[in-house]
């Protein structure tokens, strides 16, 4: 507990003047000679219960009011949560800020989101407490921390803004573990302040149950979540999926894939109009929305022809958070989708080449080409978007190089070369060559049908990996994420955990021989297209990219294209939407997709992460911006009030009844007669 | 009879006052001279008392000759004996009855019942004695009906003061066993006893066909017990002294009291004792009246 005039609690020992005042009255007694003693004595043996019982209460009651009265006047402040916490003061002020984009929601009547309601109330306690001597602050944007002045810095601070970004909320309590565990020397509080978004806390993570064991360790940290548990109401969010330009003669246009998802309980379908800007030309479409929302799919804005590259901007009118109501994006010629295949095998080459050679709109030019593992030396690594690599894994000069490849956003599908090789790339090696065991063992008994190489259709419909026959795979050893496995539970498909682009090792070939990838053809080709066109992306001039600190940290010369009016630094370029440019490289700069989902983490399992600290949830509305301390003085004045009464009450002489006097004498006279 | 009053606890206005009042027993009395009391003997009063059949040996000039008239029978008519009587003070000296009302006290108010009574029995012709009862008897002056033995009584009733613990109890058994005859005994006490103890004194007295008139003096302060700070009450009669506040205590107190008071009334209904509880603020000469007019006999019919 907190008070505003501390020093007034120096007066708390006159709490006892009341016994004192007793003492003192029972020593300046009157002596009277009294001869009624035997109803006296009586009295007094009758005076060891309920009698002796109220007056201590009456005792009691005022040093009550007196303590409550010297409470009052000291000002306390806390709510019902940070009473339980004791007297102690913190050394240590450490404030968790989640400044991704959902926190921006805001009530529409107090012009409050989220983000800047919890940062207001906790400036506020910290200034009306005493937060110890640092105060840290760590966003979720930048994740670094940063000591501040005083606890009005953090509503000034770039730090403490709004941004595009998504949050790490295991990664900024690692940080500060890693700080405390460096520099606490005594009692630290940590405040999170969130909207429990469930990619943000990703709950289900091992990293929790490490974060809480090591917290468990330190003593005396104390964590407090301002948590807005209720979900965002009536919000829509709008996200282009897809932007293409195309050109035919003399005539260009851009095709945009455009989705809008819709929050809230609002059943009902509505209309809102959606504006489409691009070079500074304005359109609006008309789109009805249901439950889920609504998209817009191949939706057309003709361009001049000579406008190879640009930007353009999808709007929604202004809803609960204003954050995801733009989406900005960018478009470019698309490049030619060129990838190299390394392999020994010519058989096998030719599968992959044809595969990759016939794109799947006939607007788009793709090349594959494929050389042998003594031709590595004429691969274009610049210029290519997919590796497939089936041959040894490589080493030194080589696999550099595709490190490097990887790193530029590129993907590479490792295929299981013919040869029992060692070797290893990516944490990954490959087993010896073995066929199934049985029939159960060919099939693929499970994939990831909800992301990446594997995903379903957009109509929703699986691949048809269940009609896959495997002869002969290699299986293999990874860190990474299995994307599909067999019966046996071998992988079939495996990402690679990598910064940027992608790595895939694939156990089998798609030639008869090994399986059924060739025959069929399907899968393999939806597959291979599809890596294509991610490592592609890295070869446009136009890309878009979630917002992070290191969303723009390729390049150093960005020039800021739009918003204009956005006042942020260069620093904080990279955590807020916009479109950025560096010569002919334009990058959009949008939420991530994770952010228009507005699930919420269930509040039972965030609770459950903190389970064994010291933890304590405040549940917060948006727009509400009362203080978290709220001083009890009123508490206290009526505290002394009700302790006073009380005492009265029990003061009050017994009621005596004057018609009925203890003795009467017109009565008891000549009882006899 | 006229006395010269040098006793200034009497007050000669409620002297002359009570002087026409005359103090009756309420149970026959035996004398030694006539006097104003109804005898248990019968005597040759003017007061008719009953018709009795002859029987030889009787006086024939009782005989009443208009009923042999009338009945052809002989009665003798026998008339009530009138005789004087013993009135004996008792009077409770403990230190309790030192306890004052602005400046009297108990045993001041005692006095001034006592000696008015003594007085107007010595009017009357009737015997006085005084017994001072505290730890135990230290004066006790039998009843005789001269006016110097007034006189000493009265000096005695002006001499006495209060000290020491209560022996009262006590001091009523031994005058219930020391007075031999039937006599009004006048018990002027608070009573600060047993209710049960008195019970047994007062059926001592009228075991001994004793007339006995208590007056029970009381003082307010006492019943309404009503201070408002701790106070150390000392004890009178020598006790230990307490320290209460009455704050707390008070209710008990009056509770102690009132079964105190109610017991007594039980006694006092079962031993039909003439009882008299007294506040001493009260004026005593009107306590007194009323207890003579209430003690006045009935008319017969």
């Amino acid at each position: 507990m907190n008070f505003l005039q501390p020093l007034t609690l120096i007066a708390l020992p006159l709490i006892l003047l009341p016994v004192i005042i007793h003492l003192i009255n029972q020593q300046r007694h009157r002596t009277v000679p009294w001869a009624a003693m035997m109803f006296l004595m009586t009295a007094k043996r009758m005076s060891k219960g309920m009698a002796r019982i109220r007056h201590i209460l009456i005792l009691l009651m005022r040093v009550l009011a007196i303590a409550a009265l010297i409470f009052a006047i000291s000002r306390p402040l806390s709510g019902g949560w940070l009473g339980s916490i004791g007297f102690a003061k913190p050394d240590i002020t450490m404030v968790l800020l989640d400044r991704s984009a959902s926190m921006e929601t805001q009530d529409l009547q107090a012009g409050e989101s989220k983000r800047s309601t919890a940062l207001k109330r906790l400036v506020d306690l910290l200034e009306q407490g005493d937060y110890g001597t640092q105060l840290i602050l760590i966003d979720s944007a930048t994740g670094e921390l940063q000591e501040v002045d005083s606890p009005q810095a953090l509503l000034s601070l770039p730090m403490t803004e709004a941004s595009a970004t998504s949050a790490n909320i295991p990664g900024m309590y690692e940080s500060a573990l890693t700080y405390l565990k460096a520099n606490n020397s005594g009692r630290a509080e940590i405040w999170l302040c969130s909207d429990l978004h469930e990619n943000d806390w990703t709950v289900g993570s091992g990293r929790w149950d490490a974060i809480r064991e090591e917290f468990a360790l330190l003593d005396n940290v104390h964590h407090f979540l301002l948590a807005y548990a209720a979900p965002s109401s009536n919000n829509l969010s709008v996200r282009v999926e897809n932007v293409q330009r195309w050109q035919r003669g003399n005539e260009a246009e851009l095709i945009l894939d455009v989705m809008v998802r819709r929050d809230g309980n609002n059943t009902a379908t509505r209309k809102v109009p959606i504006e489409f800007e691009v070079n500074n030309v304005r359109s609006v479409v008309e789109l009805e929305l249901d439950l889920l929302g609504g998209s817009i799919q191949g939706h057309s804005i003709p361009i001049d022809s000579t406008l190879t590259s640009g930007w353009g901007s999808v709007g929604l009118p202004g809803d609960a958070n204003p954050l995801d109501n733009r989406f900005f994006f960018v478009f470019s010629e698309p490049p030619v989708r060129k990838t190299v295949i390394v392999t020994d095998d010519a058989r096998t080459g030719e599968t992959f080449r044809r595969a990759l050679a016939i794109p799947p709109d006939a607007r788009l030019q793709h090349r594959a080409e494929v050389f042998s593992t003594n031709r590595i030396g004429e691969i274009d690594w610049e210029n290519s978007g997919l590796l497939i690599w089936q041959a040894a894994l490589p080493n030194e000069l080589v696999a550099e190089q595709i490190q490097n490849f990887v790193k530029s956003g590129r993907v590479v599908i490792f295929f299981p070369p013919h040869q029992n090789v060692g070797g290893q790339m990516f944490e990954t090696r490959w087993s010896d060559w073995q066929q199934p065991e049985d029939e159960q063992s060919s099939e693929v008994s499970w994939w990831r049908g909800d992301t990446d190489l594997l995903a379903h259709t957009d109509s929703g419909d699986p691949l048809p990996l269940n009609d896959l026959r495997t002869y002969q795979y290699r299986s293999h050893e990874s860190t990474g994420t299995t994307l599909a496995r067999f019966g046996d539970d071998s992988p079939l498909l495996t990402r690679v955990n990598t910064d940027s682009g992608a790595v895939y090792f694939c156990s089998t070939l798609p030639t008869a021989q090994f399986s059924s990838f060739e025959r069929d053809g399907v899968v393999f080709y939806v597959m291979l297209q599809r890596a294509l066109a991610e490592g592609c992306r890295a070869l446009t001039d136009a890309s878009q990219r979630d917002a992070a600190s290191n969303a723009l940290a390729d390049r150093e010369q960005w020039e800021v294209v739009a918003p204009k009016d956005d006042a942020a630094s260069l620093s904080q370029c990279g955590l807020h939407a916009g479109v950025y440019r560096d010569e002919a490289y334009w990058v959009a700069v949008n939420r991530s997709h994770a952010e228009d989902i507005a699930n919420a983490a269930p509040v039972e399992k965030v609770d459950a992460l903190f389970g064994g600290l010291s933890y304590r949830r405040i549940d917060v509305e948006v727009g509400d911006t009362s203080s978290l301390a709220n001083e009890l003085w009123r508490i206290f004045l009526i505290a002394m009030l009700v302790a006073l009464i009380v005492e009265a009450v029990l003061s009050l002489p017994n009621k005596r009844v004057e018609n009925n006097p203890v003795v009467d004498f017109a009565t008891a006279g000549s009882e006899a007669d | 009879m006229a006395l010269q009053l040098k006793r200034d606890y009497l007050d000669q206005k409620v002297l002359e006052r009570l002087s026409t009042l005359q103090l009756h027993a309420r149970l026959p009395m035996i004398g030694n001279v006539s006097g104003k009391h109804r005898s248990p003997i019968r005597g040759s009063s003017l007061e008719f008392a009953e018709y009795r059949k002859y029987v030889p040996g009787d006086d024939t000039r009782r005989l009443d000759w208009r009923a042999y008239a009338r009945n052809d029978r002989f009665y003798i008519k026998e008339f009530e004996a009138d005789t004087n009587l013993r009135m004996c003070l008792i009077v409770d000296t403990s230190g309790s009855m030192g306890y004052a009302y602005n400046g009297m006290s108990k045993l001041d108010y005692a006095r001034r019942i006592g000696g008015t009574l003594a007085y107007i029995a010595a009017l009357q012709g009737d015997a006085v004695g005084l017994y001072c009862a505290g730890t135990q008897f230290h004066k006790e002056i039998p009843p005789k009906r001269s006016a110097t033995h007034l006189s000493a009584v009265l000096d005695e009733l002006g001499a006495i003061e209060p000290s020491g613990a209560t022996g009262f109890a006590e001091a009523l058994h031994e005058t219930a066993e020391r007075v031999p005859q039937r006599a009004l005994i006048v018990i002027i006490s608070d009573l600060f006893i047993d209710p049960e103890v008195a019970r047994n004194c007062f059926e001592h007295l009228r075991f001994r066909k004793h007339d006995v008139a208590v007056f029970h003096l009381m003082e307010q302060n006492e019943l309404d017990f009503d201070f408002d700070r701790p106070i150390r009450f000392v004890d009178m009669e020598g006790g230990e002294p307490i320290l209460a506040d009455p704050i707390i205590i008070g209710e008990q107190y009056r509770r102690a009291l009132e079964v105190y008071l109610d017991s007594m009334n039980e006694v006092i209904q079962d031993t039909e004792i003439d009882y008299h509880r007294i506040c001493i603020n009260d004026d005593y000469g009107d306590v007194l009246a009323k207890f003579l007019l209430g003690r006045t006999p009935k008319k017969r019919a």
